[in-house]
This record gives C-alpha cells, sequence and structure tokens, in this order.
C-alpha cells in the first residue's frame, strides 16, 4: 500500500466512521440510561429503532406530514411507546420478584413483538428506501468525501448528544435520573420519584433510539430486520463500561471508526467481525470499559 | 410541647422475618430523640419504616398529627421528614456540590436552594472548600458530613438519622455530635440511631432501647445513663 493510499484510507475511515458512530453513540446512550435506572440491558431496543424508523417513513411518505411535524411526532410516539412499555411490563415483572433475567426476557419480548406486529402491517414485506432528508452532493474534507446529509447527521447527533449532555447535567430531572442510576437507595431518600424516573428514562431512550432511526434510515435499505444495527450500539455501550454516558459516546466513535477502517484496509467482509473484535479487545485488557471507572461490582 | 413524629404500635418485617413489632415512640418538637439498640435490633427499619422505605404491617405513623404511612417515600420527604442513611450512601460520582443540589430535589425555590448551600456550609466548612471534588473522593467523616448536608438541603423539620459515628475516628465523631446538637439548637428535631449509647445519652433528652424488634425500655436520657443494670444489659457501656 502506497503511503497515499493509506493516508486516503485513513482520512475516509475517519470521516466515515464519525458519520456512522455518532449513531451507533446515539444508540448506545440509550441502551445504557436503561441499563443505569432500571438493571436491565434492553435487547428490544433494535426493534424499538426499526418501529421508529418506519413510523417516520410512513408520515413523511404516505401521510405527507412535512418533515418538521415529522420528527417531533415520531419522537413523541416512540416516548410514549417505551414509557408505556416500561410501566406495563416491565414494572410489572419486577414486582413479580423479577430476577434479572425475567426483565431481559421481557425486553426479548418486546423485540419480537414489535417485529411481529411489524410484519403484520405489511409495510416491511418489501425492502423500501427512506428518503434522503438533506442534499446528498459530496463535500471533500482533506482527501476524504461525504455527502452533505452526512455531515447532517453527524451535527444533529452532536446537537442531540450535547442536550442530553445539558440535560443530565443541568436540570432537576436528568441529574434524579443520574443519581437513581449511581444509588437507587439514596435517591429514594432525598425525594425522588424513583417509579416516575423509571418510565420517563425508558420514554427518553427510546426516542433516543427512534432520532438515530430517523437520521440514519436514509442511508439503509429499510427491513424488518434493519434493528440488527443496534447490535453495534450494544458494541459501543460495551466499549465504553455499559454504565457511562460519556463512555458510551467514545465507545459509538470508536466503533464507528474501526468497523470503517477494517472495512477499507482490510476487506468489506471483515466489517462485520470487527465491532466484535472491539468488543473482545476492550473486555480482555480493560475490562471495565474505556470510561467505565473502577471495575466493582454493582451495589444494589 | 407537641409530638412532632409518633409512631404507633407500628409491625414490620422482609418476607417470613418479623422486624419490628409494637414498636411506639414519639419525638417531641424540638428535641432530641436516641434511640439505642444492639446490631439487628430493629432501628435502621423503624427508620426506614418512617421514610417509606420498608412497608408497616400495622400500625400507624403520625407526623405533626397526621397520619404519614401510605405516603410515597417522595411525599415523607416533602412534608419534612429527611433521612440520613447508615453506610455512607452518597452519590459518589457527583460532585460535592451536585450531592446537595440534589438534596433538595422536592424543592422548586431555586432563590431558597441556593442560598440554603451557603447555610449548610455554615455548619460544615470542610464541604465549601470540597464543593467540585467528586463526593466519592472524601474522607469517611467528610461523607458523613456531606450525607447531613444533604438531608438538610430539603429543609426538613426532622432529621432521622441512623448511626452516624459509625466507622469514625473519635475526633470526628465529636465535630458530628456538636454539630447536631447545634443543629437542634437552631430548632431542628432530631430522631438520633446509634449504637454508641454514652453519646447518645449525653446529646438527647429521652431515649428508647430496642431489642428484637420491640421496646424494651425508655425513659429521660439523664435517668437511662445512671441505670446501671440497663447499661450492662441492653447497652454494653
Ligand atoms: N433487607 C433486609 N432483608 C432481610 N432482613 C433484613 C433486612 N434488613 C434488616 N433485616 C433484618 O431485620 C432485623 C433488624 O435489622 P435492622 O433494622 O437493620 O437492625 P439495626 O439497624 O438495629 O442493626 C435484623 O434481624 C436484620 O437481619
Ligand atoms: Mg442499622
Amino acid at each position: 500500500m502506497t503511503w497515499e493510499l493509506f493516508l486516503l484510507f485513513f482520512q475516509q475511515s475517519l470521516m466515515s466512521g464519525l458519520v456512522t458512530g455518532s449513531i451507533y453513540a446515539l444508540l448506545a446512550l440509550a441502551m445504557v440510561m436503561i441499563f443505569n435506572t432500571t438493571d436491565v440491558p434492553n435487547f428490544g431496543q433494535g426493534e424499538i429503532f426499526m418501529v421508529a424508523s418506519y413510523i417516520a417513513l410512513v408520515l413523511l411518505v404516505f401521510a405527507s406530514v412535512p418533515y418538521l411535524v415529522m420528527i417531533p411526532l415520531t419522537l413523541a410516539a416512540v416516548f410514549f411507546g417505551g414509557a408505556i412499555f416500561q410501566r406495563l411490563v416491565l414494572k410489572r415483572v419486577a414486582l413479580a420478584r423479577g430476577a434479572s433475567v425475567n426483565l431481559v426476557i421481557a425486553t426479548l419480548g418486546l423485540s419480537y413483538f414489535l417485529k411481529g406486529v411489524m410484519r403484520q402491517t405489511g409495510i416491511a414485506e418489501v425492502p423500501r428506501s427512506f428518503p434522503a432528508l438533506f442534499p446528498t452532493d459530496s463535500v471533500s474534507i482533506g482527501m476524504a468525501t461525504a455527502t452533505v446529509q452526512d455531515f447532517a447527521i453527524l451535527g444533529l447527533a452532536l446537537a442531540a448528544m450535547a442536550a442530553f449532555f445539558l440535560f443530565f447535567h443541568f436540570t432537576r430531572t436528568g441529574r434524579a435520573m443520574r443519581a437513581v442510576g449511581m444509588n437507587p437507595r439514596a435517591a429514594i431518600l432525598v425525594g425522588v420519584d424513583i417509579e416516575r424516573m423509571r418510565w420517563l428514562v425508558w420514554g427518553l431512550s427510546s426516542a433516543i433510539a427512534a432520532l438515530a432511526g430517523i437520521l440514519i434510515s436514509p442511508k439503509l435499505l429499510m427491513t424488518a430486520d434493519m434493528g440488527i444495527v443496534v447490535i453495534l450500539g450494544f458494541a459501543a455501550a460495551i466499549v465504553g463500561g455499559f454504565t457511562s454516558l460519556p463512555g458510551a459516546v467514545v465507545g459509538g466513535f470508536v466503533i464507528g471508526i474501526v468497523e470503517n477502517m477494517v472495512g477499507l484496509f482490510v476487506s468489506s467482509k471483515a466489517i462485520v467481525v470487527a465491532p466484535f473484535l472491539a468488543i473482545m479487545l476492550v473486555l480482555l485488557l480493560r475490562p471495565q470499559g474505556l470510561l467505565g471507572g473502577k471495575a466493582t461490582a454493582k451495589k444494589v | 410541647m407537641s409530638d412532632l413524629l409518633a409512631l404507633e404500635g407500628i409491625a414490620a418485617g422482609y418476607g417470613s422475618i418479623q422486624a419490628l413489632s409494637g414498636v411506639s415512640l414519639r419525638v417531641t418538637t424540638g428535641t432530641i430523640v436516641a434511640l439505642l439498640g444492639s446490631n439487628g435490633a430493629g432501628k435502621t427499619t423503624t427508620l426506614n419504616t418512617i421514610s417509606r422505605v420498608v412497608p408497616l404491617t400495622g400500625g400507624r405513623i403520625l407526623f405533626d398529627g397526621e397520619p404519614i404511612h401510605e405516603l410515597p417515600s417522595s411525599r415523607v420527604v416533602m412534608r419534612g421528614i429527611s433521612q440520613v442513611p447508615e453506610g455512607r450512601e452518597i452519590f459518589a460520582r457527583m460532585s460535592v456540590e451536585e450531592n446537595l443540589v440534589i438534596g433538595a430535589h422536592v424543592r422548586r425555590d431555586r432563590a431558597g436552594i441556593a442560598a440554603d448551600l451557603e447555610r449548610v456550609c455554615d455548619y460544615f466548612p470542610v464541604l465549601k472548600s470540597r464543593f467540585r471534588q467528586m463526593a466519592g473522593t472524601l474522607s469517611g467523616g467528610e461523607q458523613q458530613m456531606l450525607l447531613i448536608a444533604r438531608a438538610l438541603m430539603a429543609r426538613p423539620r426532622i432529621l432521622l438519622l441512623d448511626e452516624p459515628s459509625l466507622g469514625l475516628s473519635p475526633i470526628m465523631v465529636q465535630q458530628i455530635f456538636k454539630i447536631i446538637r447545634r443543629l437542634n439548637e437552631d430548632g431542628l428535631t432530631v430522631l438520633l440511631v446509634e449504637q454508641n449509647a454514652r453519646l447518645a445519652l449525653a446529646v438527647s433528652q429521652y431515649a428508647y432501647v430496642m431489642e428484637n424488634g420491640e421496646i424494651r425500655f425508655e425513659g429521660r436520657s439523664a435517668d437511662l445513663v445512671k441505670d446501671d443494670g440497663l447499661r450492662r444489659t441492653y447497652l454494653g457501656v
């Protein structure tokens, strides 16, 4: 490989990695929020992401709802869907002496339920493409090329992350959510309504997954199986330590960039294994994740 | 003087374990009342039934004459009952300041909260100098101070203190007790759970002694101190 080619590949994978990485970062954030406050990895997140993308598609294409109305409508619908799932299902499973494995199975149930419902509607029978939300003209930075849409995805995802950072650190509710994740007992004693926080977190997390879906769908082929992308959000969360919100963001970009580097430098067939190599490396060399703090047992 | 807090024959348990039965106690407004007893007697469980973290299976709890034993825990804090739990239950990966701010979670008065940040730091000047530090990096004594300060941020009318002296150096214990006394002089009512009976009796006006989930003795602290038999049997001093 010439130096020239190396530089090109390097810059290109960095560029593309930042774009897809921003989506993984959002998905990982959503995953970590739920894990921190309700102690369950959400295996239904991929299907929330998928259903949200179809809701957006239906609103945009079939109902001709304008773009700026479609986004808040989709986010709101998915927010309430997630919150209702927590209230109706998870809360009850937990109350019925829910061992954490029961909670995990409940989220798997959600995944099958959503996929089943989606198949019923018939919309997912044929693969569809989501209309581009932004121009797809290409722009070059250094040797790398990307589209205007890519920059829009990255910019909007970063803006959403910044908004969440501000929310978690500077609002009463956001602070309470972090408190529940850090020490639920203490949170109850300072007067946090922990059940309310739990459904709010499920709603918020689902809305983040929905946002990720809306942003990335124009670059994907939509099928009922598109939720599989979320596995990379999982990988990002693990790389970040699974309990750290900044870790989730860093993990997202790491996975995105590693994936693209493997694709360009090794082979596009190797892309699918790249995230798993990254997880294995992190789990073996730094089991607490990049930003996971000390590897101590979680206190209940 | 009226009773700020009254437990009337409360019972509670964990599954098949009966942890409390027929516990009655009263805390008069403006006093410090001690709740003593050895490990496993049911002191923490008593505080947790008041905070509505452990459900009651019998009896009533009155705060300022009104029943509170069916309220959710957040409402209990809102009414003016704050617990300082045992075992350093801080928010370790939040700054000292954030721990204090979250102590005021049940309040909405921004200006009042800001003023109270200053006020609690008058009691605990060391916290002021550690405002931006992560709470998890504080020493044991400082964490205990942070816990008390955090509870004060809710502007409680009564403070439930669970073994504030546990695991602290004698100097630190003295310091903490001095502050408890000062808080009480400034008008705060206190229910103080302690294994260190000597200290607790010195600072309180009235005391209850628990054993096996029941109240065995009660009386004025000054009298209990003089009761040799009681001291040997239940208080180990
Ligand atoms: N979470 C719990 N689950 C089961 N049993 C408990 C729990 N907490 C306390 N107990 C039991 O209840 C009794 C009273 O405990 P506790 O109120 O913690 O006593 P103390 O605070 O006086 O040391 C003990 O027998 C203890 O083993
Ligand atoms: Mg105890």
